[in-house]
């Protein structure tokens, strides 16, 4: 499924950094923050949360380097 | 003129209806925690601007596309009227549970709450939420309702892009003078050729910036409500904090240390941001506000730290670094979160008069155009410095010689960077005009030796700047009505880059028949 056919993400994701990895991270973010309201802080939670921003900023530095 | 009234009525209108959508949204937080006297509140501040903006846009449906005068009319109309109407959450919350009826089952009243029974304090919050300031009329930021923390928050973070970018982004179609009303919003550098695809664009970046702000403040230890609150007004560089002593109540190095890169997110102009997204990662050092947000930064703190060691201000050097690097990083982007108070270490208004100097000059300088920072911003700074050095190497050459200045990769000729100083240097002398007129009226209605010279400049520059750092005078209590209506105005001048309003200004006064 792709979550870009879907009319109003769709919409909103054509105007990023046209990059599809950001785009998941933009839809991930609120996912993450429910995730960490519903369950607090557990050792799951904390290596999401700090993978997803690892991620983010590697990913930025990735694709600068490449 | 009549004319200019449709246009203007028409804009406001949408402006209007953004904010009511807004309110509207912000109706999931009462309910989420449990806070349901706050609902009808919430209700009629939405309803209003509703109801005012569809009359608006539909009794001038018709009416021409803004021009350069009507986009300056409508941003200085219209951020003060998104202030006055976005006021209302906090008075009508305030007077729900000031009046109590028994079937809503209000909380006991505090006297934070209560000092927004006074419409005037609730302008004044309003306004500093909407233009990024920060200044609070809030005694205890923990005392007040948790749908008012995040009403405080979400002004700052739709405040920091922009309300007309917001009011683009949604509701104006293409090539309905969205640009005209764009650049009135102190913005010009576009993403896209179409401008509605560049107000997308920055939105699309914020919100994703935003994310990454409230997870990396949660995974260094701030509650979740906090961290989202305090990533939303970090990146938006508002500073409104939902706790009482802002960031200096975690009393941590690590949540300290998570905010400076979140800071300085929001203080880099958006296209860069899109640049670096796109992977040009050499904009940090080829853009030249960019390097300037870096060499600003880094020199500043390490001044403000040679300072604060010199007068002994704190026994420690780590001391020194850790609260003389966040708060001029603080002060520089525009944002405005404290850990300078007494509570844990020596507050702001007590350090020495060349430290909240230092700081003032970070604050009226402030970061990069097209950011959600405040101040002169540093492109101009650095336009009048190279027009400065032409002025004074203009006497080296022939009458005849043909000279070209360069400035952040253009090359302009004489025409072109006489019209780029000329800008430069009148946003900066009307800048100071107004830091010195708030200052003349805040040494008229301060108690006399209350506060020092140096409080003063420091508390009109935060105001002014859009910075939201106190030395203790901005309260409900402690800064007069006359002090609170001043900053008021450098509040919205400040944000609107002040030409705007002045334009405004003469526009009503010229038809009041006051002016000619």
């Amino acid at each position: 499924m792709n979550p870009g056919r879907f009319p109003p993400i769709g919409t909103f994701l054509e105007f990023g950094p046209e990059d599809p990895v950001f785009g998941l991270l933009l839809l991930a973010g609120p996912a993450v923050v429910a995730l960490i309201a519903a369950s607090g802080r557990t050792p799951l939670t904390l290596g999401i949360t700090a993978g997803y921003v690892v991620f983010f900023f590697s990913y930025v530095l990735y694709r600068g380097t490449r | 003129m009549k004319g200019t009234g449709e246009t203007i009525g028409r804009d406001l209108g949408r402006m209007l209806q953004a904010l009511a959508g807004l309110v509207f949204v912000s109706l999931i937080v009462p309910v989420a925690w449990g806070e349901y006297y706050a609902v009808p509140a919430l209700v009629v501040s939405g309803a209003i601007p509703l109801a005012l903006g569809r009359i608006l846009t539909s009794a001038f449906r018709d009416a021409s596309d803004p021009g350069k005068l009507h986009g300056m009319m409508i941003a200085a109309s219209g951020w003060l009227c998104i202030a006055a109407f976005g006021s209302l959450p906090f008075l009508l919350v305030a007077w729900m549970v000031e009046l109590s009826p028994a079937a809503m089952h209000t909380p006991a009243q505090t006297a934070t709450l209560a000092a927004f029974t006074d419409p005037l304090n609730a302008l004044f919050e309003s306004m500093s939420g909407f233009t990024g300031t920060g200044l609070t009329m809030t005694g205890n930021e923990e005392a007040l309702p948790r749908t008012l923390q995040w009403w405080r928050t979400l002004s700052e973070w739709v405040g920091g892009v922009g309300v007309i970018v917001l009011t683009t982004a949604i509701l104006a179609r293409p090539g309905s003078g969205s640009l005209t009303l764009y650049e009135s919003e102190a913005r010009s550098e576009k993403i896209h050729p179409s401008i509605v695809s560049t107000v997308r664009t920055i939105w699309w970046i914020f919100i994703l910036f935003t994310f990454v702000s409230i997870l990396l403040l949660w995974t260094v230890g701030m509650p979740i409500w906090d961290a989202i609150n305090h990533g939303m007004t970090g990146l938006a560089t508002g500073g409104f904090s939902v706790t009482d002593g802002s960031i200096a109540a975690y009393d941590s190095a690590a949540i300290e240390l998570a905010l400076i890169p979140v800071m300085l997110l929001g203080s880099i102009a958006f296209p860069i941001h899109y640049l670096i997204l796109r992977g040009d990662l050499k904009n940090l050092y080829t853009d030249l506000q960019t390097r300037w947000v870096i060499v600003h930064v880094g020199t500043g703190a390490l001044v403000l730290c040679g300072f604060l060691y010199s007068s002994g201000t704190y026994e420690s050097a780590s001391g020194v670094l850790r609260y003389g690097v966040f708060q001029f990083v603080s002060a520089a982007t525009c944002t405005g979160f404290q850990t300078a108070v007494d509570a844990t270490n020596v507050a702001l208004g007590q350090w020495p008069a060349h430290a909240q100097l230092t700081m003032v000059l970070g604050m009226v300088i402030g970061a990069a155009a097209g950011s959600t920072a405040g101040g002169i911003k540093l492109i101009r700074v650095a336009t009048l410095m190279k027009g400065v050095q032409h002025r004074v190497s203009d006497v080296f050459y022939p009458a005849t010689a043909v000279r070209r200045v360069k400035i952040n990769g253009r090359r302009l000729g004489e025409e072109a960077a006489a019209r780029e100083f000329e800008e430069a240097a009148i946003i900066g002398f009307l800048w100071f005009v107004f830091l010195g007129a708030g200052i003349f009226v805040l040494l008229l209605v301060l108690p006399p030796g209350g506060y020092t010279l140096q409080n003063v400049i420091f508390e009109v520059a935060s105001a002014q700047g859009n910075v939201g750092l106190s030395t203790g005078i901005t309260g409900p209590d402690s800064l007069p009505r006359p002090g609170k209506a001043m900053f008021l105005f450098n509040m919205w001048i400040g944000r609107l880059e002040i030409v705007p309003v002045l334009v405004t200004l003469r526009a009503i006064l010229v038809r009041g028949g006051m002016y000619r």
